[in-house]
């Protein structure tokens, strides 16, 4: 009998449907999958599972019975647990009070037994085989990759029959990721059900026993895992054939040198890096997820203090804060790694924060000119089809895609020239993944020079002119032509290489 | 059953401690204890008797109703608020005890708990207020402070009334040469030691370090509102209890010089005005700097009126430190 079953489940947040008619039913000791675009509905429904939100209409039974969860703590009673992509960790909490965050081991006075606490962390952390973590450690220290692994040990922690993970992968480097699909696994084989949400379809793949597909907030289709191609999941998807995901590469690259950098380096994480981008040059920086990429963008753009010197199209410049990156025409412009925390005002329109950084430009005799703001952002809105109701719409209610184009129309109108792009797929979904790539491609034929780091390496392989592998804070290996390929970034990323 | 594989390089080993990162994280604390006793050294460089139990029991009951009110303001900055309205709880406060308070122990006994009651609900009036209306917990509680104010003005238009000399008296009461007001001290330290590793006490930390995150864990803000805002009222209240013992009498406008002070001495102690972060033991560090402040001044016989300046430039000598910290430990994180 199925563990879950869903008729007719609808949710409308003012006039904009998220979900009408969703249906959909797992069994235990499966792993289902959920597939679909942003925006496609997939969160408002794992929302409404784990009692984030509530449902309009519908029905959704669990184990037989009626479940209308009012809270996430109603959820949990029933024993669902999501893993969500946004995370519901506290910063200012270590990461074992975060695991057993209002579940903690109590001693007769009311407060938290920590010496029970830390046994039963470290009794988790073992029986999942969880990647090192410091149960003392304070979330707020903690990379991306660590926070989304203490999320996982929190759902866990609830010892839940049904756990959702939601785009769990995304953040994390190869070799967790590949953990974290193995546990999956293992998960369903104790007889709990995971409902399992990811844009990586060799993921899904690998794991999914079944998967149900939707599309603008309707159930298109429910399928056994082997019993359905690639080609007809992406189709049903998207509901029209994606011809290629990654555009053809046409080299545009010219002779001249965008971004010359010598001995770069920073702290303990950068050490002496030296490369040249050309201006109309996709170039890739890869290697394994804490070798210095992020470093590498946040000293470039000026975020952090680094040495070394900078030649920008020729002339050597001095950056010590983003505003000096962003000076001029032809400048630098970071799409960084957060997109929510750093690189939007979520409470801000769309409007506001395309144009927040660029107001000198459209300021007449220092009053701002509100019909050249319109025509700027109308220009920016058409040219990268951000998907928004008014410019006035807030940034925050945006689906990931389209949070993810107003960021980079937020940094052309900059007018940089030169564009530093932080794993700007993220957790976004696979027709804004093709029309993101797209964009890269024609700014490069433009003669826009970009530097372009992927956690996900097969877009490295097939978007970038070359290849930068980084290790240890170096480039281990610069790759070009033929020569990329995951194999090779990953042997250069893994491997000592001979002495040059 | 197939295993999940440990990620090869990333053994489960016992951690060494982050001690550089821990030290970073209590630098705004011990930036208050080294002004503390860079302040405690020049006092007593310049008066004889300071290191001495009289001096301790002294400057504690003359910090005493600070401290009480800003226990409660801590509660409210972990939380990520701010409680103007505690300056209208305390004038009220005062005035209800000045005005009711009699020689018979039952009534004034009776009519302390009425002021701890009121306390907590108009304080968790505030939370409420805050939670329904989704207001700003600043402009909520500064309608609550003028409301507060007005009421104990028509109450008691100027300062008067008296509270019996045994209520005066209980706070020079000793015990093993301690008077009360250092036992409540020692007794704060306690409650939030307790306080702050109970459930109730974690959720408050946790929603004002992020609220979202608080929510989805499960938490109930209106009921983390309810029960901080409610807990700085009773704080409030007790404030004004104390503070009667030290005037005597009751003043319908003394409450305002406690509202600012009182987070003052938090930010002194290392509370973050951002929510999430800080501990009772700098709160009270802060009170006493901000009290002996005032003895200090006194003893170089300069002008009163550089008590507020040096307060002034303390508080940003501890913002400057608990930045420069925070930066040191977020260039560690990346």
């Amino acid at each position: 009998m199925d563990l879950v079953t869903v008729k007719g489940l609808s949710k409308r947040y003012g006039g904009i449907v998220a979900l009408s008619e969703a249906t959909f039913s797992a069994r235990a000791g499966e792993v289902h999958a959920l597939l679909g675009e942003n925006g496609a509905g997939k969160s408002t429904f794992i929302q409404i599972l784990s009692g984030a939100v509530q449902h309009d209409g519908g029905s959704i039974m669990v184990d037989g019975q009626e479940y209308r969860p009012a809270n996430p703590d109603a959820a949990q009673a029933r024993g669902i647990a999501a893993v969500f992509q946004e995370l519901s960790l506290i910063p200012d909490l270590s990461v074992e009070q975060n695991i057993w965050f209002r579940h903690e081991p109590r001693t007769l006075l009311r407060t938290v037994n920590r010496g029970e606490m830390r046994r039963k962390t470290l009794a988790l952390l073992e029986k999942y085989n969880f990647p090192a973590l410091r149960p003392d450690q304070e979330l707020r220290r903690l990379t991306l990759a660590e926070r989304q692994i203490v999320e996982i040990a929190k759902g866990l922690a609830k010892d839940p029959r049904i756990l959702i993970l939601d785009e769990a992968t995304s953040a994390l480097p190869a070799r967790e990721a590949e953990w974290l699909l193995k546990l999956t696994r293992q998960l369903a084989a104790e007889g709990r059900l995971v409902i399992f949400i990811s844009h990586r379809m060799a993921e899904v793949r690998a794991i999914a026993d079944r998967l149900t597909i939707f599309r603008n907030g309707s159930t298109v289709a429910a399928h056994e895992a082997d019993a359905v191609s690639d080609n007809e999941i992406v189709t049903q998807m998207i509901g029209r054939r994606l011809d290629r995901l990654y555009p053809e590469r046409v080299p545009t690259a010219t002779d001249r040198i965008a971004l010359g950098v010598k001995g770069f380096s920073s702290g303990s994480r950068l050490s002496g890096v030296d490369f040249a981008l050309r201006e109309g040059e996709v170039l890739g920086v890869g290697g394994l997820q804490g070798h210095g990429q992020r470093e590498l963008f946040q000293s470039l753009f000026g975020a952090t203090r680094a040495s070394g010197t900078i030649e920008l199209w020729g002339n050597q410049v001095s950056i010590s804060n983003p505003r000096q990156a962003l000076t001029g025409k032809d400048g630098i412009a970071l799409v960084p790694e957060d997109r929510r925390g750093q690189g939007l005002l979520l409470t801000k329109s769309v409007r506001e924060n395309l144009t927040l950084s660029v107001i000198k430009r459209f300021t007449e005799n220092g009053l701002l000119s509100r019909q050249k703001e319109a025509a700027l952002v109308k220009e920016m809105v058409d040219f990268l089809r951000i998907k928004a109701g008014t410019p006035e719409q807030l940034a925050g209610t945006l689906s990931g895609g389209n949070q993810q184009k107003v960021i980079f129309g937020k940094m052309l109108l900059t007018q940089a020239r030169v564009l530093l792009l932080y794993d700007p797929t993220r957790g976004v979904d696979v027709g804004t993944k093709r029309e993101i790539f797209q964009l890269m491609r024609d700014l490069a034929a433009k003669g826009y020079a970009i530097l372009f780091h992927s956690s996900d390496m097969p877009e490295l392989v097939h978007v970038a002119d070359r290849v930068l592998v980084m290790r240890n804070g170096r480039i281990a290996a610069t790759l070009e032509g033929d020569h990329i390929s995951e194999e090779e970034i990953l042997r250069a990323a893994m491997l000592e290489t001979k002495a040059a | 059953m197939e295993m999940a594989q440990r990620p090869a390089e990333t053994k489960l080993t016992k951690p060494a401690i982050d001690w550089r990162g821990r030290l970073l994280d209590r630098a705004p604390f011990l930036v208050a204890c080294l002004m503390l006793a860079l302040i405690i050294g020049i006092y007593g460089g310049l008066q004889s008797g300071v290191f001495s139990l009289d001096e301790l029991n002294l400057d504690t009951a003359a910090a005493m109703t600070l401290m009480l009110a800003a226990t409660g303001q801590t509660i409210v900055l972990v939380r990520g608020g701010i409680d103007l309205s505690i300056g209208g709880m305390i004038s009220l406060g005062t005035v209800i005890a000045a005005t009711r308070f009699t020689d018979n122990p039952s009534t004034t006994a009776l009519w302390a708990l009425v002021i701890l009651a009121l306390g907590f609900l108009i304080g968790a009036l505030n939370g409420l207020l805050i939670s329904l209306l989704k207001l700003q917990p600043f402009l909520v509680t500064l309608a609550t402070w003028s409301i507060l104010n007005g009421v104990a003005m028509i109450i008691l238009p100027t300062d008067g009334g008296s509270v019996p000399g045994w209520w005066v008296g209980f706070a020079s009461a000793q015990l093993i040469g301690l008077t009360s007001p250092v036992w409540m001290l020692l007794a704060l330290l306690l409650f939030w030691w307790w306080f702050r590793a109970t459930r109730v006490g974690i959720a408050i930390q946790a929603t004002g370090s992020n609220e979202k995150s608080a929510f989805l864990s499960g938490v109930s803000i209106a009921r983390v509102n309810l029960v901080t805002y409610g807990l700085s009222g009773l704080f409030a209240a007790g404030a004004a209890l104390f503070l009667v013992t030290q005037t005597g009498t009751g003043s319908p406008t003394i409450g305002k010089d406690y509202i600012l002070p009182s987070v003052a001495a938090a930010v002194i102690g290392g509370v973050s005005l951002f929510g999430g972060r800080g501990h009772l033991a700098g709160t009270l560090i802060g009170a006493f700097v901000l009290t002996l402040i005032g003895n200090l001044v006194f003893v170089l016989h300069v002008s009163s009126y550089w008590q507020p300046v040096a307060s002034g430039v303390i508080l940003l000598l501890s913002v400057l430190a608990s930045s420069v910290a925070e930066k040191a430990a977020r260039n560690r994180v990346q």
